[in-house]
């Protein structure tokens, strides 16, 4: 659909201008839950791993819509819990590290050789007992970080951001977002028609034909008169590129895969040297990061609306940087505070520095807080 | 309401309108990302002592984040030149089936609800279309319910490679009776098998930084002679019952539903056949 460049849309009463959205980019927010992810795996210390999840609580509190997705912090705040207690069962049964502070004992077994000879049960001590909850509470933290971006970013507009040569597949991913909710209410006109109709079979086979087939062969028909009405507005058309174009970027795209392949396979051997390695991914990655733009450039698809990213989005951004940059900084002056031990036992220091720089990640809150009837 | 309408002979032709065609490009950037995904899952395995992955503990971040990469330069080359409207309206309605169905299977142990529409319409619309409705339908699943994670890459990923596989089987005749049962008998066969492939890849993607210390725990630069016995452990103690549960449902819902739910795709592949 190769439309001109139209004149941007005057804001009205009903068309608010794109510009006062208070809500931030999506990409925003995913780069802002991984930065705090990156922090929470540089540092096994609970003080700050808890201050994180407070901190990406606090933020999603201010800054969610009132979206279906908006409920899943807490979602993914239990699956971290769960990921604690799995770990500490594991600790239990199958043991870790041990210390001199035995808590208490279980009948302990050796599993014979064949069977790799595990020890089972045995000691469980203070400081193998922490070290497992520092573990498992590092691990609950990434998982709420990416459930703090699931919860603040909206997959609609992100679906927008995906780049425009993913076009296609991005549009039918829009289809289906759209198509789901319209399946369920295919499925209670079913079962009303069935029920009408004096059919009261509980039975799968008679459920399967009388409403999965139907709905299924609705849901298929709808998909064609869809496609013949994208087709008669000009969808799918050949588009434009000329044959160089894109022969350059099936070379950069295939170019990009080699070099992925070849330094993934180098990293695991001993043969290659580590830099060597690294580099050879490194380009692959950038050739194929390459190929997808330089394609995107030449796809004629305008975008209504286009969603920019702001000064506002950059600064949450940056906020999710101070985050590692604090962390980082802990690093070079008391790295031991980081990683506290727990053999011996003892209650371990708040490092500043990473403090400072995860409390600086909750501007957040203050920058871009959700209006009171949800965000747009 | 269906059976009845379609004769035998209208079945026997391979129509397969919404299939988007597999140029050699794409051929090749399958096989390099296949190759790829088996060093992002089974790098714990794979590394010999003294490699660079072994000393560093970001491998899974890494991985997970090149994935995606991976998969938008795989999906680039399959839609080169622009996917047909039908491919993409199809596309759509599948992924939205697949993310309806998912849910069903999220609450009882290894009850996976997903794989066998995957494979039932790779097999119907050939392996790129089943190779695009593995990472669409997952994705929109994700999405919908709000389920992004550092595991879905891979999941998209290895979802993606079991409907290509499903394309990629041999053709059965499907205007026999007996035809039609060796097809189901072969689908089910190859659910089985990639049911149980794809929960240990995955379980191999998640392990190293699911537990870290203990008998169970990947052992950084240990080889493959440490490593696998203390991953069948682990897969013994968390996932297995739940990667023979999904091999298991997959398969009995292949054979459950494979008849009505080919049917009604092949009529939807010729119907769609209109230009």
């Amino acid at each position: 659909m190769s439309v001109p460049a139209r004149a941007p849309v005057r804001p009205t009463a009903t068309h608010p201008a794109p510009a006062r959205r208070r809500t931030a980019h999506p990409v925003a927010w995913w780069g802002w839950a991984l930065l705090l992810a990156t922090t929470a795996g540089r540092t096994a210390n609970p003080w700050l791993l808890l201050l994180i999840v407070a901190v990406a609580g606090l933020v999603v509190t201010f800054c969610r819509g009132d979206e279906p997705w908006s409920g899943a912090y807490r979602v993914f705040l239990l699956i971290g819990l769960t990921a604690v207690a799995v770990r500490m069962a594991f600790y239990i049964v199958f043991g870790g590290s041990d210390g001199p502070t035995v808590l208490f004992s279980l009948p302990s077994t050796t599993l014979p050789d064949w069977a790799a000879g595990f020890r089972l049960g045995g000691n469980v001590t203070a400081e193998g007992a922490l070290a497992a909850a520092y573990d498992g509470l590092r691990l609950a933290t990434l998982l709420v970080c990416v459930g703090a971006a699931n919860a603040l970013a909206s997959p609609r507009r992100l679906l927008r951001s995906v780049p425009a040569a993913l076009y296609e597949v991005s549009v039918a991913v829009v289809v289906a977002l759209s198509v789901a909710p319209q399946l369920v209410a295919g499925v209670g006109r079913v079962r009303r028609a069935r029920a009408l109709r004096g059919n009261t079979n509980r039975s799968p086979a008679n459920l399967m034909r009388t409403v999965a087939a139907p709905v299924l062969h609705d849901a298929l028909d709808r998909s064609l008169a869809l496609a013949a009405a994208m087709a008669s507005r000009g969808y799918g058309r050949a588009a434009g590129i000329p044959a160089p174009a894109r022969r350059a970027t099936g070379a950069a795209l295939l170019f990009g895969l080699l070099g992925l392949c070849a330094g993934a396979y180098a990293l695991l051997g001993a043969a290659t040297p580590a830099p060597v390695a690294w580099t050879l991914l490194a380009a692959g990655a950038a050739a194929a990061v390459f190929g997808i733009a330089f394609a995107s450039k030449r796809v004629p698809h305008t975008r209504y609306r286009p969603d920019r990213f702001g000064p506002l989005d950059w600064a949450v951004l940056a906020s999710g940087a101070a985050a590692v940059v604090g962390t980082v900084l802990s690093g070079l002056t008391d790295s031991a505070a980081l990683w506290p031990a727990t053999n011996p036992l003892a209650v371990p220091d708040l490092p500043l520095w990473a403090a400072a720089g995860v409390l600086l990640a909750a501007a957040p809150a203050a920058l871009v807080p959700s209006t009171p009837k949800g965000t747009t | 309401m269906t059976s009845g309408t379609e004769g035998t002979g209208a079945l026997a032709q391979e129509v397969a309108a919404p299939r988007p065609r597999v140029r050699w490009r794409a051929r090749l950037a399958l096989v390099l990302a296949a190759g790829f995904g088996l060093v992002a899952m089974s790098w714990p395995l794979l590394t010999t002592p003294g490699g660079a992955l072994t000393e560093t503990t970001s491998g899974p971040w890494l991985f997970a984040l090149l994935l995606p990469l991976v998969t938008a330069a795989v999906l680039m080359q399959l839609s080169d030149g622009g996917l047909d409207a039908r491919a993409v309206a199809m596309l759509g309605v599948m992924s939205a089936v697949v993310a309806a169905v998912r849910p069903f299977g999220a609450g009882a142990a290894g009850v996976e609800t997903v794989f066998f529409l995957i494979i039932l319409a790779g097999r119907v619309f050939g392996a790129g279309f089943g190779f695009i409705l593995g990472c669409t339908g997952l994705f929109a699943s994700a999405l919908l319910t709000g389920g992004v994670g550092p595991w879905m890459p891979f999941q998209m990923f290895a979802a993606a490679f079991v409907g290509l596989g499903a394309g990629l089987l041999p053709r059965t005749g499907t205007d026999t009776r007996g035809g039609r049962a060796a097809e189901l008998v072969l689908l089910a066969a190859y659910a089985v098998v990639s049911s149980i492939l794809y929960g240990l890849l995955l379980n191999l993607s998640f392990w190293p930084f699911a537990i870290t210390q203990g008998n169970l725990a990947y052992v950084p630069g240990g080889g493959i002679g440490e490593n696998l016995p203390r991953l069948f452990a682990y897969s013994l103690a968390t996932s297995l019952g739940w990667d023979i549960g999904r091999a298991i449902t997959t398969a009995v819902l292949i054979a459950l539903t494979g008849p009505l739910l080919l049917r009604v795709l092949r009529r939807a592949a010729r119907r769609a056949n209109w230009v």
